[in-house]
């Protein structure tokens, strides 16, 4: 029973990374990073390792969607200034 | 022993295998309903994981995610308000469904755990997911206009 949990867990981990390559659009690329942060999570729990899981869980549900968000909502402020200068 | 793990991997591949589809695909409204449901789905495997590892402090994961899911799903509620403003998501049912299978699962470990600090801690954890889930996805729907209009300008 436990293989097929670290199985799904696996398979979930692979389908989610695969998401957030193939996003082009970083604002939408930031919630499947959310999300591939819950599954690596998960594994990292399956595989009794529930330290990392938890530092991987305050990272990554919170701490890079907000980075990365901030990030895009200031280029995208940029480029309109830029825009309006012109 | 083996039920909790078996009910833990049919919630992950049920609850969370959607989850991961809604994210990947269709408008951003549709992905932030499936990323805020993915993290109440993940907190609820990580109960069932530690009751069925037999570790309870495997529980303090679960705590950890149901504070930090909800504030996730309030970072995008805030910084993606231009972008949700045209058609904001409403996902009454998802968010009963949620509630729902948290007081479930939150209630069937307490019966399995027995009274103590332990049953205080779940409960804890009960209540923090339901009112995270119904906060998030009340700001998500454009319920504190406030917030919004805030962020507008």
């Amino acid at each position: 029973m436990t293989d097929v949990l670290t199985l799904i867990s696996l398979l979930l981990v692979a389908a989610s990374a695969t998401a957030a390559v193939a996003a082009r659009d970083p604002s939408r690329q930031a919630l499947v990073l959310a999300v591939l942060g819950l599954a690596l999570a998960v594994l990292f729990t399956v595989l009794q390792a529930p330290d990392v899981g938890l530092s991987q869980l305050a990272v990554g549900s919170a701490l890079t969607p907000l980075l990365i968000l901030l990030s895009v909502r200031k280029v995208r402020r940029r480029g309109r200034r830029e825009d309006g200068g012109r | 022993m083996t039920g909790w793990l078996v009910a833990a991997s049919v919630l992950l591949a049920a609850g969370f295998g959607p989850t991961v589809w809604g994210v990947a695909t269709g408008p951003l409204e549709r992905r932030v309903v499936a990323q805020n449901f993915g993290t109440s789905v993940v907190c609820l495997v990580m109960l069932l994981l530690a009751q069925a590892y037999a570790r309870p402090s495997y529980v303090d994961l679960a705590l950890v995610l149901a504070v930090l899911g909800p504030a996730g799903t309030l970072v995008y509620a805030r910084l993606l308000a231009e972008d949700l403003t045209d058609d904001p998501p409403h996902a009454r049912v998802l968010t009963a469904v949620a509630a729902s299978a948290a007081v479930v699962v939150v209630a069937a470990m307490c019966l399995a755990t027995g009274a103590g600090r332990a049953t205080v801690k779940l409960l804890l954890i009960g209540g923090l997911l339901v009112a995270g889930n119904v906060i998030a996805s009340r700001a998500l729907a454009g319920g504190f206009p406030k917030g919004a209009a805030a962020s507008r300008d």
